[in-house]
């Protein structure tokens, strides 16, 4: 076997009083692409940033290519050959693609930019990761799954002999998913090694040769991936038999009609037509970019329509905005929490009673200990793990931010439920709590349309599967023809 | 890792920050009182806060105005323009001059709902938009009044200005009222509680239903009606009105906000901390108008101090 090229030796990091890695040993080698595995909070970005130099260890030791190094720093990593993509996106909104993918480390002739070679060494990049975009667009133009290309992009600029991806497909859809699995199997070919960090165990068996699992800061498996499967990986994560991640399915679909849209043209939509019903979890699939995410928006009356209609229980609605919406009782779970649904340097108790606040109050004026109240019953029936209700959102981990994000529509006892996305980066464990109170919400007999990039959660989950593509929908599956070939196939715009 | 940024909570940092700039006022006054004698007299006091009272009457429609990520750069205008309206709009009719009061109020309200419905519809950034109110208001006033100054009689407002009510100088009364209305509208209504919202995340928060329109619309009025009221009260003090009455009140609002803990990026203050502001660049015009210096002198002193006690209290420190 090969000697690794990064590794850490019993590394240590604590912060304050928490420890957060304990005795931790990870090896990486060339040519093998690498799971690390962990529940949110378990300690990976943490490793993560020590492997990268962002973080000194506290104890142990940093070894590259079987040499100790003390005080790495990112550049000195970088210099080394580490490359890591993170999972908060890290590009410069204003800038193109090409220079976010050379950022930093600009071909240069006579001091001036190398736009020449910059242009052909980026298109070639894009090309391999099967990005079509105008190498001089403004990656802000983009939409999120594009940007986490361009984001690999630049990692392999600087032509990496370790690889560290943070969750990279989160955001991307099933064909991109399928290009970048290719790229980092040509990569493991030429001797990169590559370290994965995700939550999708599917892909982590199709993909990788060995994990680690790392479970409240130590390491509890470290071992060849030949022969597993998810199930027995969720055992190593969680620590006890996982059982189903999905909760049963009720006898929804036959409820009356909640949000019915017909004919809807605008942003990104190109007449669309969709029926909701009460006591159904409707997922709603597809490549993404083909306007999902506006379709979402439209029916929470926050996407201006140029034509086509919406109603509400059978009647047209005229005005709408998000805040008649939520009067109405919908509710919009967006898919980018720390920007779109979390004031995150406001209490936590303060976001889980935000949009009931007027239903709290009595003519404007707040009734605090009843806000409290509230937010301390949210806070134990959603198991959100907060010292302190009046400590600031962004204190919280990803996991109990997306349930607040859920959980402080429930005092508005909201009848349509709408979901971005809800589950993504977020651990097994409270995948699996969403899941269940999604669906405990669906047979007390709310609509929930629930906007997923993960397949297995639209395939186990939901009653029925609407796919969209180019702005409209073209395939309902129900519960008879539910699989992952008929989603993807009618997500390609291949007969069902 | 999140939880290695363990903080206070927002409301005992805030409170933190108040407290020294109250601290600080209180020093000053000290020190200023016993290097001249007379300065820390009851009397001289209570002048400073009547003087106070102005700046932080126009000040507390700035802070629901900067809570909510905002900025009202129309504020010295709308001043001089309810100065300069006041003796226009009072009926020869009415010896109480209560109607010529409202009317003027009801004015600056409007110009007020104006300069948010123009944030907010035809979505022009609040700098910008109540720059130009600013400036069109003093094109109106130079068509209206000719730029000449003028005397008030206009009993209710010389009332306000001058008089006393169970022996307190109305200033005061008047800014305690407003003062306790506007803490009460930050903390205990709805709409408060959505400045702090809209200010920490407007897209978030219309997300989650709060009426972001209707509510910034609701802010910049009342900063409207605070500045006018700031105006006739001015008016009343001076007994005169003039063109460029209510320029310092520009800045010194601003300042009053950001000096008393108040986020320039919206989203954290309160209007206790404005309260102390208004009252330390109060303070700090009267020393420095004791120091012997050519004007030129006295106003690079000014800003310099603005400036030093911008570091020392109301900076930015959390990183976002």
């Amino acid at each position: 076997m090969t000697p690794p090229v990064l590794a850490t030796r019993e590394v240590g990091k604590r912060f304050y009083d928490n420890v957060v890695l304990r005795g931790v040993g990870i090896e990486i080698r060339p040519g093998r692409v690498h799971a690390l595995l962990g529940e949110n909070g378990a300690g990976k970005s943490t490793l993560i940033n020590l492997l990268s130099g962002v973080l000194q260890p506290d104890a142990g030791a940093i070894l590259v290519d079987g040499q100790e190094r003390r005080g790495l720093t990112p550049a000195e990593a970088r210099r080394l050959g580490i490359a890591v993509v993170q999972q908060e996106l890290s590009l410069a909104p204003h800038l193109s693609v090409a220079e976010n993918i050379a950022l930093g480390a600009m071909p240069r002739r006579g001091g001036f930019i190398d736009y020449g070679q910059l242009a052909h060494g980026a298109g070639q990049l894009c090309a391999r990761l099967g990005l079509d975009v105008p190498l001089d667009l403004p990656v802000e133009r983009l939409p999120l799954g594009q940007r986490q290309l361009i984001e690999i992009a630049k990692a392999l600029w600087r032509r990496p002999r370790v690889l560290i991806l943070d969750e990279p497909t989160s955001s991307l859809s099933a064909h991109e998913v399928r290009t970048l699995f290719g790229l980092v199997r040509a990569l493991r070919a030429t001797g990169v090694a590559v370290l994965y960090i995700s939550h999708r165990l599917n892909e982590v068996l199709e993909l990788c040769d060995w994990v680690t699992v790392l479970k409240d800061g130590v390491v509890t498996a470290d071992q060849s991936l030949e022969g597993s499967d998810p199930k027995a990986l969720v055992r190593l994560m969680v620590g006890r038999e996982a059982g189903d991640l999905f909760p049963p399915r009720g006898t929804g679909g036959e409820g009356k009609l909640a949000l019915a849209a017909h004919g809807l043209v605008g942003e990104s939509l190109r007449g669309l037509d969709l029926e909701l019903r009460y006591g159904e979890v409707l997922g709603l699939g597809g490549l993404l970019g083909q306007g999902q995410e506006e379709t979402l928006r439209a029916l929470y009356g926050d996407l201006p329509l140029r034509g086509g209609e919406i109603r509400v229980d059978g009647r047209t609605r005229r005005a709408a905005s998000p805040g008649r919406s939520a009067d109405a009782g919908i509710a919009y779970v967006p898919a980018d929490r720390k920007r779109e649904a979390l004031l995150l340097p406001l209490p936590i108790r303060y976001n889980l009673v935000l949009p009931a606040l007027r239903r709290l109050a009595t003519h404007g004026l707040r009734r605090r200990v009843r806000e409290a109240i509230t937010a301390a019953s949210l806070i134990r029936e959603f198991a959100i793990k907060a010292n302190d209700p009046r400590d600031a959102a962004q204190l919280l981990s990803g996991g109990n931010q997306q349930k607040i994000a859920i959980a402080r529509w429930l005092p508005l006892s909201p009848r349509v439920l709408l979901l971005n996305d809800p589950t993504r980066g977020v651990d097994v464990e409270t995948k699996r709590e969403i899941y269940a109170r999604l669906r405990r919400m669906a047979d007390d007999g709310a609509a929930v349309l629930l906007l997923s990039s993960d397949t297995l959660e639209l395939v186990h989950l939901c009653d029925r599967v609407a796919v969209q593509r180019d702005g409209r929908i073209v395939a309902e599956l129900d519960r008879g023809r539910l699989s992952e070939e008929a989603i993807v196939r009618a997500s390609l715009g291949m007969a069902a | 890792m999140a939880t290695a940024l363990r903080t206070h909570s927002v409301g005992r940092v805030l409170l933190h920050r108040v407290t020294l700039t109250y601290l600080i006022v209180a020093l000053l006054w000290v020190v200023a009182g016993v290097l001249k004698p007379g300065f820390a007299s009851a009397g001289h006091l209570r002048y400073l806060l009547e003087l106070a009272a102005v700046m932080g009457i126009v000040a507390a429609g700035q802070t629901l105005v900067i809570i909510a990520a905002g900025i009202d750069l129309s504020v010295a205008s709308v001043i001089t323009f309810s100065a300069m309206m006041l003796p226009l709009l009072s009926p020869a009719g009415d010896p109480s001059g209560l109607a010529g009061v409202a009317a003027t109020l009801l004015l600056t309200t409007a110009v007020g709902t104006l300069n948010g419905l123009g944030i907010v519809l035809l979505r022009v950034h609040p700098l910008i938009l109540t720059l130009a109110t600013a400036t069109i208001l003093q094109g109106a006033l130079i068509l209206i009044a000719g730029g000449s100054a003028i005397s008030v009689n206009n009993p209710a407002v010389v009332f306000l200005g001058n008089g006393k009510l169970l022996g307190w100088p109305m200033t005061i009364v008047t800014w305690l009222v407003l003062g306790s209305l506007v803490t009460a509208l930050l903390h205990a209504t709805v709409l408060g509680a959505w400045l702090f919202a809209i200010g920490t995340n407007d897209r978030a928060s219309r997300l989650a239903g709060v009426a972001v329109g209707p509510a910034l619309v609701a802010a910049y009025a009342i900063s409207g009606f605070c500045a006018g009221l700031g105006g006739l009260l001015l008016l009343g003090m001076n007994r005169q009105g003039y063109v460029g009455i209510g320029e310092p009140y520009l800045l010194g609002s601003i300042a009053a906000v950001v000096l008393g803990g108040t986020s320039i990026l919206g989203g954290r203050g309160s209007y206790l901390g404005t309260v102390a502001g208004a009252v330390l660049l109060v303070t700090i015009t009267a020393l420095i108008t004791v120091v012997n210096a050519s004007a030129g002198w006295r106003s690079i002193l000014f800003g310099a101090l603005i400036l030093g006690l911008l570091l020392l209290s109301g900076r930015d420190r959390e990183s976002r």
